[in-house]
C-alpha cells in the first residue's frame, strides 16, 4: 500500500497569519480521518498533497519518493482528490465525458478510457445518467460524479475533502462502502471530515489538526475518551455519546452497536 | 378554521418545462402558524421543488406547469406577489448564489432588505446586530461576504432571511456546509424560534426530531408520510431509504418501548421511556 509521509513541512500564505507546520507525520493506515475546526489547516494540507500549493520547506514523500519531483501524470496516478464542492471540479457537457476527461489525463487509449469511465460510473450508481449534463444532477449525484472521476483514474491514494457533506442517505451508504472497498484493495484513503458519527463508526485512525499543526493521533475510541481534548479542539462527540450522557452514562461509545454490546445484559 | 392561520397545499402537481415526469405529484398538506415542518427525502424526491413553490420562486422566477393550489394565510402568489413575497424569508441550496453581490460587508448584506423596506437607519443597525448575534456572525460584520467559509455563508443567508422578521421561513438544507458545532448552534437557535412558521429541508434527522412539530416525507414527488416525528419515524418504509434517528435505532436495539408501543425518537421521549421502564 502506498502511504503519505510528511517531513518538516511548512507553508505560510502571503498576507495571512495562518501557517502550517508539520514536523513529521506518516499516515500508515488504509483509512485515515483528519479532523479539526475550520481554519485548522486541513484544506491547506490537502492542497499541498495534490500539488495545488508548494511547501516553502520540507518534503511530501509517497513510497519514499519526493512528490513534488514527480511528473504531472505520475502525480495524478499517486494521489487523486475529491473536493468538498463538486462544482469546483465539474465542467464537461455530459456525465460520461466528465469522467473520461479525467482518465484522458493519464492515458491515451480511447477504448480503455471509455471502459474505465463507465465502470466508475457504475460503481457510484450513475450508469443510467451517462448522457446527462452534470448540472442536471442533484447535489448528491454531482458529488458521486466527482468521486467517479477519481475512481476512474484509480490513483494509489484517495483524498476526500468532506465527502459526506450534502450527501443524501443512500449516497452516504454507497460512498462508505466504496471507502472500505478501496482500503481493502490496497489503496490508502485519507479524508477530511466534520462528521464524528461517521469517524467513530467507520475509521480506525484519526488525526486532529489544530492551528496548523497535528496534535492527537490515535483511534476514535482514544480520541472520544479524552473529553477535555475533544472540547478544546472544537469537536462534538458522536451522537450516541450525547444520548448516553443524557441517560447519565459518560462512557465512550462509538455507535449504537457499541452501546448495545456493552449494555445488553445490564 | 380561520383560513388566515393556515398554510394550505391542495392537490399540487408541478412539472418543469421539457421534463416528462412531474417533480411533485398531488401534494396535500396543511400547516398551522408557528409550526416547524421538517421535509425529508432522498435525491429527486421533490424537496427542493416544494421549497421553491412555497417561496414563490416557482412560478415567479422558475417557470413550471402547476396544477392544484396553495396559499399562505389566505395569500396566493397570483393574487398579490409583493405581499406573498414579503411574508417569506428564504434560504435556498447554494446560498452563495443568493447573496446580493452588491454589499461590501456582511453587515450591508444583512441590512439590504431592511434598507429596501425603508427602515430607519438606527433601527437597521440594531436589527443587523441582533440577527448577526443569533447566527454567530457578530465578529464577521465588517468582512466581505465572499471571504466567508461555506458554513458562514449559510449563516449569513439565514441572517438575511430572518432580518425582516418574516412570518414564514423556508430553508433548503441550510446546514449542509456547517461544521458540527455550527450545526448544533443552528438547531439550538431553531428550537427557540416562536411564532414564525418554519419549513426546513434537512438530512440531519437527529436534530430534526428535537425541533420539528411535523415531518413530511417525500418520495419520488409524492408525500408518502406526514405527522409528528414519533409517528413518521416509527413507520418508515424500506424503499424510502431514510434512516431512523439514532435514539430510535438505540431504542430498537435495546428494546426500549414507550407506553404506546412506539420507540422514542428524541431526547424528551427517551427520558419518558426511561421513566416508564424504571
Amino acid at each position: 500500500m502506498s502511504t503519505i509521509e510528511l517531513n518538516h513541512l511548512t507553508f505560510t500564505y502571503p498576507e495571512r497569519s495562518f501557517s502550517l507546520d508539520v514536523e513529521y507525520k506518516h499516515f500508515a493506515d488504509p483509512m485515515v480521518a483528519i479532523v479539526g475546526q475550520n481554519g485548522a489547516g486541513k484544506s491547506t494540507l490537502f492542497k499541498l498533497l495534490t500539488g495545488l500549493l508548494t511547501p516553502q520547506t520540507g518534503v511530501i514523500k509517497i513510497d519514499g519518493e519526493n512528490f513534488n519531483d514527480l511528473k504531472p501524470v505520475e502525480k495524478l496516478l499517486k494521489v487523486g482528490i475529491t473536493f468538498q464542492n463538486p462544482d469546483d471540479q465539474l465542467f464537461n457537457p455530459t456525465v460520461q465525458r466528465e469522467v473520461e476527461w479525467n482518465v484522458a489525463q493519464v492515458m491515451d487509449d480511447h477504448d480503455t478510457i471509455t471502459r474505465r469511465a463507465l465502470a466508475a460510473l457504475k460503481r457510484v450508481g450513475l450508469n443510467d445518467k451517462t448522457a446527462e449534463n452534470p448540472y442536471d444532477l442533484s447535489l448528491s449525484e454531482r458529488k458521486l460524479l466527482s468521486v467517479a472521476t477519481v475512481l476512474a483514474v484509480d490513483p494509489a491514494i484517495y483524498l476526500f475533502d468532506e465527502p459526506m457533506m450534502s450527501l443524501d442517505w443512500e449516497s452516504r451508504r454507497k460512498l462508505t462502502a466504496i471507502f472500505h472497498q478501496l482500503a481493502d484493495s490496497g489503496h490508502q484513503v485519507v479524508t477530511i471530515t466534520h462528521d464524528m458519527d461517521w469517524v467513530a463508526a467507520e475509521f480506525e485512525s484519526v488525526y486532529v489538526m489544530e492551528h496548523g499543526k497535528f496534535g492527537f493521533a490515535g483511534s476514535p475510541r482514544e480520541l472520544f475518551s479524552d473529553h477535555e481534548l475533544v472540547q478544546r479542539v472544537g469537536l462534538l462527540p458522536p451522537r450516541i455519546m450525547d444520548i448516553a450522557e443524557s441517560l447519565g452514562d459518560s462512557q465512550t461509545y462509538l455507535s449504537v452497536n457499541d452501546y448495545w454490546q456493552k449494555n445488553r445484559d445490564v | 378554521m380561520d383560513e388566515d392561520k393556515r398554510i394550505v397545499i391542495e392537490n399540487l402537481t408541478t412539472r418543469y418545462p421539457g421534463t416528462e415526469q412531474p417533480q411533485l405529484r398531488q401534494i396535500n398538506a396543511e400547516v398551522h402558524t408557528g409550526q416547524v415542518v421538517g421535509i425529508i427525502g432522498n435525491s429527486h424526491s421533490g424537496k427542493s421543488t416544494l421549497c421553491r413553490v412555497l417561496a414563490g420562486v416557482i412560478p415567479k422566477i422558475v417557470s413550471a406547469e402547476i396544477e392544484g393550489d396553495w396559499h399562505m394565510f389566505g395569500q396566493r402568489v397570483s393574487d398579490n406577489w409583493p405581499v406573498y413575497n414579503a411574508m417569506n424569508g428564504v434560504v435556498l441550496q447554494n446560498p452563495a448564489d443568493q447573496l446580493s453581490g452588491l454589499a461590501d460587508t456582511v453587515a450591508d448584506e444583512i441590512a439590504f432588505d431592511l434598507i429596501n423596506q425603508g427602515m430607519a437607519e438606527g433601527l437597521i443597525q440594531k436589527r443587523v446586530e441582533e440577527v448577526a448575534t443569533q447566527m454567530g456572525l457578530i465578529e464577521q460584520l465588517n468582512l466581505r461576504p465572499e471571504s466567508l467559509s461555506g458554513g458562514q455563508i449559510q449563516r449569513l443567508a439565514i441572517a438575511t432571511a430572518i432580518a425582516a422578521n418574516p412570518a414564514v421561513l423556508i430553508m433548503d438544507d441550510p446546514t449542509s456546509e456547517m461544521d458540527s458545532l455550527g450545526r448544533r448552534q443552528f438547531f439550538q437557535w431553531l428550537a427557540q424560534v416562536k411564532e414564525t412558521t418554519v419549513f426546513i429541508v434537512t438530512s440531519e434527522i437527529d436534530d430534526l426530531c428535537e425541533v420539528a412539530d411535523v415531518v413530511w416525507v417525500l418520495h419520488e414527488g409524492q408525500m408518502v408520510a406526514q405527522g409528528r416525528p414519533g409517528e413518521v419515524f416509527n413507520h418508515l418504509a424500506a424503499d424510502w431509504q431514510i434512516p431512523a434517528p439514532t435514539i430510535q435505532q438505540l431504542a430498537q436495539k435495546m428494546d426500549w418501548h414507550l407506553a404506546d408501543g412506539r420507540y422514542p425518537v428524541n431526547d424528551a421521549e427517551l427520558k419518558e421511556d426511561r421513566y416508564v421502564h424504571n
